[in-house]
């Protein structure tokens, strides 16, 4: 049984912590906000809030490729094969830097950050990338499906991800036949979706594999189930014998307890950090099964648990680069990026959505950070403070084709004037304060703030935008500001 | 709460330079002083090379019949032996194999093999068999085994990001994008540099003199996120002062060609010739996916290619150190035996690669997989791709290969 947060440790650090890992943090004010209502109803504002409706991303027409799907069918020439194909590779580079900046911007501005957090979580759970599925609409409908299941049963979300055609592209259940079952998708959803490894044999896969049959993409790029391919005959799987389809495979597993224990570490690893007391988890398990793995529920227990809040919690997550843009956007008076700045940025820090590197999703943790992604991480940090000039991000020249050759234009600067009013100028110790809480997501009692205010203690008042600027690029070039 | 919180100075320093005392009991760490250890570099031929264009059976029907329009006329082939030639863009190549200094391997590839770009690159990084996902690179898990507490500077990546072959517990290397973007922007403001230098943990002399490896944890395993942060920045800090001294102190004894991979291996002769401690270096050239119209664009991508690694090997030669490089290079596939309506060719399987330096042995390795027996059109491998790493990695690296590889494969003789 996890023991929740005792009400004297619900502090505003608490609150914050709270919301920067359930959401993507905030303004002192939300922070505030949140404090006030106390531990239960502030998790609850986070969890049960209902998102706004949200206008879809350009992609979202399953016809979108269809005109060029048909030249491609009648191009007689290899040279009109050929041209067609490429703009076809246009359109999908195009769509896909666009479906990225629409969920940046989504988890930016919603007044539900922690659906789109738990999404992000889904989306490296069930890890599916572009680069294969080639098909930003495809993609897009994934993210929908995790969206709309993701809070609510895990198994009914499983099956709605083996039915979801940009995974049966990805794990290749497309291809999958009576006479040729294709094991791909059986095995990944056993080994990395819900039990890992060594947890079943390789007989189940082989078997799972036969009930994962039929599985086909219609013309509208909807799921469709295609009887005279599903193998229906017996099937033994983990020890029972049945004419089992693939949402009967996907029950099976769920009753296993390995698959609560599965899922509730790696739901904890994701929020909290990486559990290696055998108790907890087992506490966390069973909190799973009991609430019939419904993650809704689950989840207001994992933000209420002490553990939560403790100090193997509090700042010891290194943030993923998804993070690091939607908190910052989200905390600051920073205007979002044009798309292929956006793009450009997740790629040179390790994390781009829609393109996880494998099935496995993001490694996380310290593999976040080399060399290289640090640096990079220093120059955007500096850069979303001072304005993103692309050029000096490193933003290759952009070829013709795209949006003419020109290069998106920069950035505008922090407004100064968003945080900091006139009479903070004349008091450096408010400016600190001020930065400090978006920027580091906590109090200024720690020992680290009392750096800044020396920092600013000899300057001339009032304290002018390019001196705050300095501040808080130089607050978010260290460690510190990696972590959360 | 507040305690939860110790924000402070780093002890990491300390910490790091005790760990130290323990890994140098351990015999896998290889030290390297940037002198005289081995060195590897490897190429990256991206998009699928076409090996059958590449060495050439140029005395079998069949390859002229699967190649009506793309096939290189028996004429135009460079012998080399036993009905094996060279594309014809592969002159300075052929000289190199002359001189003694190629090893060329061919029907290099996998059980089962995966058509995929995405998925076929990952297993060649990975080093895993085809149905296994491994998220650390084979490199990776050289340095990991080998290079614990070296320079960051162990691996060297030309461009912008680290591959996959990179990823490691420990994670190792540096990527140089553009040499003028490396480490960390300067302020002008001097309050403001000192507060940067002192919050990342950057001490003011630490970019001086041979203190620079020694500052490196040698196993962040058991250190903090904060910690882990802040040796990487140092790490940062100090292999960009490196790179940058070593660009200024050592020059190109022969010009380059003026393309991606000619620069690339031009800048690293000077980082060799400088004394970086690199163990391996990673370059790439990518366009080989030749789906259609293969002919020009095959024949460019080979010339650049050709001419690179012979500007690359006369440096090396002129400046004496020729002996201490082993260069490799890979596709993450070849392509179908039968060219395609396009004049191009599909995704294949198995493929040749070239093993180039002063201490290979040279010549041909392992048989050009024959036409007259396919899988589905494609060619059956010969050797394991993982027989190439085995060897590079106990003959040449003198690591223990077969934990770095999770077994052992069937060595071969060309280093």
């Amino acid at each position: 049984m996890l023991a929740p947060l005792a009400l004297n440790r619900w502090d505003f650090d608490a609150a914050a912590h709270l919301l920067v890992r359930a959401g993507f943090g905030g303004r002192a004010e939300e922070i505030e906000k949140l404090h006030a209502l106390g531990p239960a109803k502030a998790i609850s504002s986070l969890v049960d809030s209902q998102p706004e409706s949200y206008a879809p991303p350009a992609c979202a027409d399953p016809h979108g490729q269809d005109e060029l799907r048909n030249q491609l069918r009648d191009a007689v020439t290899p040279e009109q094969k050929q041209s067609v194909l490429k703009l076809l590779n246009e359109r999908f580079r195009y769509e896909m830097s666009d479906l990225t900046r629409w969920w940046v911007t989504r988890m930016v501005n919603t007044r539900a950050p922690f659906l789109e957090k738990m999404t992000l979580f889904w989306h490296g759970h069930f890890a599916t990338s572009g680069q294969k599925v080639r098909h930003a609409y495809k993609m897009w409908h994934q993210n929908e499906i995790l969206r709309q299941n993701g809070l609510a049963n895990f198994a009914n979300l499983t099956k709605a991800i083996s039915r979801d055609p940009a995974m049966m592209i990805w794990l290749d259940t497309v291809q999958s036949k009576k006479e040729r079952p294709n094991e791909n998708f059986a095995r990944e959803v056993m080994e990395l979706f819900s039990l890992g490894e060594g947890c079943y044999s390789e007989s189940d896969v082989k078997e799972a594999a036969r009930a994962w049959t039929g599985y086909r993409i219609d013309k509208d790029n909807q799921f469709r189930f295609a009887p005279a391919q599903f193998d229906s005959g017996l099937k033994t799987f983990l020890g029972e014998t049945g004419s089992w389809n693939g949402d009967q495979i996907v029950d099976m597993i769920v009753s296993q307890p390995q698959c609560a224990r599965f899922i509730a570490a790696k739901i904890w690893k994701f929020f909290a950090y990486e559990a290696t007391d055998p108790k907890l988890i087992d506490a966390l398990a069973s909190e799973f099964r009991n609430v019939q793995y419904e993650i809704r529920p689950f989840m207001k227990q994992v933000f209420s648990a002490q553990e939560f809040y403790g100090t193997e919690a509090l700042n010891s997550q290194i943030k993923s680069p998804v993070q690091f843009l939607v908190q910052a956007f989200r905390t600051m008076p920073i205007a979002l990026p044009e798309s292929s700045v956006l793009e450009f940025a997740f790629r040179q820090m390790g994390q781009v959505p829609f393109y996880p590197p494998s099935v496995k999703g993001w490694d996380g943790g310290n593999s976040w950070i080399n060399t290289a992604t640090l640096t990079f991480r220093y120059k955007l940090a500096r850069q979303l403070v001072e304005g993103i000039d692309p050029q000096e991000i490193g933003l290759p020249k952009p070829l013709a084709m795209d949006m003419g050759g020109i290069r998106p234009a920069t950035t505008p600067a922090l407004l100064v004037d968003q945080i900091i009013t006139a009479s903070d100028r004349q008091q450096p110790q408010n400016v600190v304060e001020k930065l400090f809480v978006r920027i580091f997501q906590c109090s200024s009692k720690f020992e680290l703030a009392t750096r800044f205010r020396e920092f600013l203690s000899n300057r001339s008042l009032p304290l002018e935008d390019s001196t705050i600027r300095g501040l808080a690029a130089l607050m978010m070039t260290t460690p510190y500001y990696q972590l959360t | 709460m507040g305690a939860a919180l110790s924000w402070t100075v780093p002890v990491f320093i300390q910490q790091t330079c005790m760990v130290m005392h323990a890994q140098a009991l351990d015999s896998a760490v290889q030290g390297g002083t940037g002198r005289d250890h081995p060195i590897l570099v490897v190429i990256q031929l991206a998009g699928g090379n076409d090996g059958l264009n590449t060495i050439i059976p140029f005395e079998d029907d069949l390859y002229f019949k699967a190649r009506p329009t793309i096939g290189i006329p028996k004429n135009q082939v460079i012998p080399l032996e036993k009905g094996i030639g060279l594309h014809p863009s592969l002159g300075s190549v052929k000289a190199l194999y002359e001189s003694g200094n190629l090893a060329i391997i061919q029907g290099v590839g996998y059980p089962n093999p995966n058509r995929s770009h995405f998925r076929s690159t990952e297993i060649w990084q990975t080093a895993s068999d085809a149905n296994q996902i491994l998220t650390k690179g084979w490199l990776g898990r050289y340095f990991d085994n080998c290079c614990r507490g070296e320079d960051p500077t162990v691996g060297v990546v030309l461009g912008e990001q680290l591959p996959e072959a990179f990823n490691a517990n420990i994670p190792t290397g540096v990527a140089i994008g553009r040499p003028g973007n490396l480490g960390f922007d300067r302020t002008s403001d001097p309050s403001e540099a000192h507060l940067f230098s002192e919050l990342n943990g950057l001490e003011p002399d630490a970019t001086s003199g041979d203190s620079i490896g020694s500052l490196s944890g040698p196993n962040n395993s058991g250190l903090s996120a904060l910690e882990y942060l802040q040796r990487t920045a140092l790490d940062a800090q100090v292999s960009a002062e490196r790179i940058r001294q070593m660009l200024r102190s050592s020059k190109n004894e022969v010009s380059y060609p003026r393309n991606q991979l000619g620069n690339s291996l031009g800048l690293i002769a000077r980082l060799i010739a400088g004394g970086l401690p690199t163990r391996v270096y990673y370059a790439s050239q990518g366009g080989y996916d030749t789906h259609a119209g293969q002919t020009n664009t095959h024949q460019r991508l080979l010339s650049e290619f050709s001419a690179a690694l012979f500007a690359f090997c006369n440096d090396l030669k002129r400046k004496g150190i020729f002996d201490r490089v082993v260069v490799m290079t890979f596709s993450e596939f070849g392509r179908r035996v039968t060219e395609n309506a396009n004049g191009g060719t599909d995704h294949g399987t198995a493929a040749p690669l070239f093993v180039c330096g002063g201490g290979v042995n040279p010549g041909l390795y392992g048989k050009q997989p024959a036409l007259d027996k396919l899988d589905s059109g494609d060619l059956f491998y010969g050797i394991d791709f993982r027989s190439v790493y085995s060897t590079i990695l106990l003959n040449w690296m003198k690591a223990p290969a077969g934990k770095i590889l999770g077994r052992e494969f069937p060595k071969l003789s060309f280093v």
